[in-house]
């Protein structure tokens, strides 16, 4: 230990952090008193919906535990969801391949590479069969992470499945994500407009929602992905912001069909991110509500309370994760798991420390279930409702946040809502800016990360165990999806598909969900319904 | 550098989580660089294909998915079945510890991996440059 260099340390000076600001810049002052916060705000479960949109909440009960799951095939995807509730998960996640979200089958050659390596490869009718054997689906509920049009087709084969069991659709519970701006990797242009005609998509997606809402009255058929808007480099007040324009723009859209908004609101859901600046994140949520809440009742005319909820899942973020000392990423997951428990969120993904490497082993899935666990029962956190309301800071941050989110929403707005602002490249340029600064912030430790910007240690690689998937699985599932199209017992599909390539030629204007739902019915797969409607609209996709 | 050197930058396959692509590209086109945006869903014949079309002296690919083999392997193949084995090739973004030295093994010039700042990468691509072909 001769050689040790001398400590680097000086007391005379103190530690300090950079600066006072929030994530999104906000100032944090000394301190905060009533002369920044005086008012009093209506009890959980009462508009705006401030503390919460139930009245109990956790005390009545607890969120979902919800990790999104899948990989391989949908036989091992089944595993690892009976495995996840053996440990405590209480909702399921079915996040599929990118094939799947993109409408290609296993056998298309700019897939093959992918099959299964960020999700469950599905295709077919028995996929989703596989995926959910033995679920009970009137018991348990199940999110379905699929953009229009495949989301027609997903829900298809899920109704069917219901069927099969004798399960009536009006029983099932969960979600259809069913957004075609934020559900590959945030609101970036070419990734979520590649593959099919995004007003289209849109369109069919409503669609949807006219039609679930009439036959399955408790399942939900819409959820903005405000958590992949913000995991592009935004920041809170963005994510807020954009995330709820995009909601008024379905709104809107389904009000214009003339369809009374108290029927489809209250199924109207979010999904967002979970960050690392506590009261900023936990302000961001209650004005969310807020938000929303004023949004429904006084632009859209709700009257049911039920339309006025933000409900809204979360994740906690991946961006803030570092590849660098991974075990440092438990204690990130676990603050930002708190912090979406201390800002009142529907269900949890808790995001596995293993991130910035590879998909979650069981054993990082089970840490994660443990860390929401450990807050549910030992923490105290859950026992009164909105434990954090009152606090000078947070109302006023709260409040500064809604001010904040309501300029840009009608900055927005002035621009003709989201779906403009996406489609004129004005939310792709907001998310290179986003990034850009990210990265200076990043690089000049004006963003400080522990163990990768600050206090950085050897340059090692850390040594965790590698999730790896089997070696043959790809092979497996391309052979597979070949073999399925090659039986020949399949007459109906043909005709199913003719149909619906037809009824998008002549009629795209018109209800395309039940020409989908037939050549769904038909076992048509993913690919061959998605190419029927591509080329009656000859629409090339990349290859 | 007396003529700037041209970098095509692209993500392969399906995964389209391109963070780390735009920064990337942006420090290599402030650094002086010509930058050649090939953007997501690309194939390797693709990329083959705009090397030869522009001239490029190298091709930065950025992966989330796990597909980071694959797709070096396969354009490194393609570069040597067309004569193009002096044209660099790096790689980034969530790649395994173990398989840094299976992509440097196969003939990528350089991988960089989350958590790698700025002057890293850009001196890291510097150095490609300043190597001999893999074929000398």
């Amino acid at each position: 230990m001769a050689d040790s260099p001398k400590i680097e340390f000086d007391h005379t000076e103190g530690e300090k952090i950079p600066h006072f600001k929030s994530l999104s810049g906000y100032e944090y002052k000394r301190i905060y008193t009533d002369e920044d916060w005086d008012k009093t705000i209506p009890d959980a479960g009462e508009y705006p919906f401030t503390r919460g949109i139930h009245k109990d909440m956790y005390r009545g009960r607890l969120w979902t535990r919800r990790q999104q799951s899948g990989f391989g095939s949908p036989e091992e995807s089944n595993e690892l969801i009976k495995f996840l509730f053996k440990v405590g998960q209480t909702g399921i996640n079915i996040d599929s391949d990118i094939a799947g979200k993109i409408g290609l089958d296993p056998d298309y050659p700019l897939a093959q590479a992918d099959v299964g390596l960020q999700g469950t490869s599905m295709c077919t009718y028995e996929d989703m069969v596989a995926l959910f054997k033995d679920v009970p689906l009137d018991k348990v509920s199940s999110t379905l992470i699929f953009p229009p049009p495949y989301s027609v087709i997903f829900m298809g084969q899920y109704m069917m499945m219901a069927k099969a069991q004798g399960i009536p659709y009006e029983n099932l519970i969960g979600t259809m994500m069913n957004c075609p701006f934020t559900q590959l990797v945030g609101p970036t242009f070419q990734a979520n407009t590649d593959f099919f005609p995004i007003d289209l998509a849109m369109k069919i997606g409503l669609d949807l929602i006219e039609y679930l809402v009439r036959v399955a009255p408790k399942w939900n058929v819409l959820n903005v992905n405000s958590r992949n808007i913000r995991e592009s480099g935004v920041d809170a007040v963005q994510e807020a912001a954009f995330a709820l324009s995009l909601g008024a723009d379905y709104v809107n859209g389904l009000c214009k069909r003339g369809i009374n908004v108290d029927t489809f609101a209250p199924r109207i859901g979010f999904f967002s991110a979970v960050h690392l600046d506590i009261f900023e994140e936990v302000a961001k949520f209650r004005a969310m509500r807020r938000i929303w809440a004023r949004l429904l009742k006084e632009r859209f005319g709700a009257a049911n309370e039920k339309s006025m909820l933000f409900r809204c899942a979360v994740q906690t973020s991946s961006i803030t994760l570092t590849a660098q000392e991974p075990l440092n990423n438990v204690v990130r997951a676990a603050i930002q798991t708190l912090t979406a428990i201390l800002s009142g969120v529907q269900s949890v993904h808790t995001t596995s420390y293993d991130e910035a490497y590879c998909l979650p082993s069981e054993e990082t899935h089970k840490l994660a279930i443990r860390t929401q666990q450990i807050i549910a029962y030992e923490t105290g956190a859950t026992k009164s409702v909105d434990p954090l309301g009152g606090s000078y800071l947070v109302e006023k941050t709260t409040d500064e946040m809604e001010e904040r989110i309501w300029e840009l929403m009608k900055e927005i707005e002035r621009r003709g809502g989201f779906v403009e602002c996406f489609k004129a490249g004005w939310v792709e340029n907001e998310l290179n800016q986003a990034r850009y600064k990210l990265a200076d912030q990043i690089e000049s430790a004006e963003l400080p990360i522990i163990g990768m910007n600050m206090f950085r240690g050897e340059e090692k690689a850390a040594e965790i165990k590698i999730f790896t998937q089997a070696p043959d699985m790809q092979a497996k599932r391309i052979e597979y999806a070949i073999s399925y199209k090659k039986n020949p017992n399949r007459g109906a599909v043909k005709k199913a598909l003719d149909n619906l390539a037809d009824r998008v030629k002549k009629h795209p204007d018109k209800d395309l969900v039940v020409p989908i739902l037939e050549a769904t019915e038909a076992k048509a797969t993913l690919q061959e319904i998605s190419d029927a409607m591509r080329e009656a609209l000859g629409w090339s996709i990349p290859g | 550098m007396s003529v700037k050197k041209r970098i095509i930058m692209a993500k392969m396959g399906l995964d389209a989580h391109d963070n780390g692509l735009r920064i990337v590209s942006k420090w290599c086109a402030d650094a002086g660089y010509e930058v050649i945006y090939a953007g997501v869903y690309n194939s390797a014949e693709r990329i083959l294909q705009m090397t030869i079309e522009e001239d490029a002296d190298a091709v930065g690919l950025s992966f989330l998915g796990g597909e980071h083999i694959h797709y070096s392997k396969k354009l490194l193949e393609l570069f040597k079945a067309h004569g193009l084995e002096n044209v660099k090739l790096f790689t980034g973004g969530i790649i395994p510890p173990a398989d840094v030295a299976i992509l440097k093994n196969m003939g990528v010039d350089a991988v960089f991996t989350p958590g790698s700042r700025r002057d890293e990468i850009l001196s890291g691509i510097n150095s490609c440059f300043e190597k001999r072909g893999k074929g000398s």
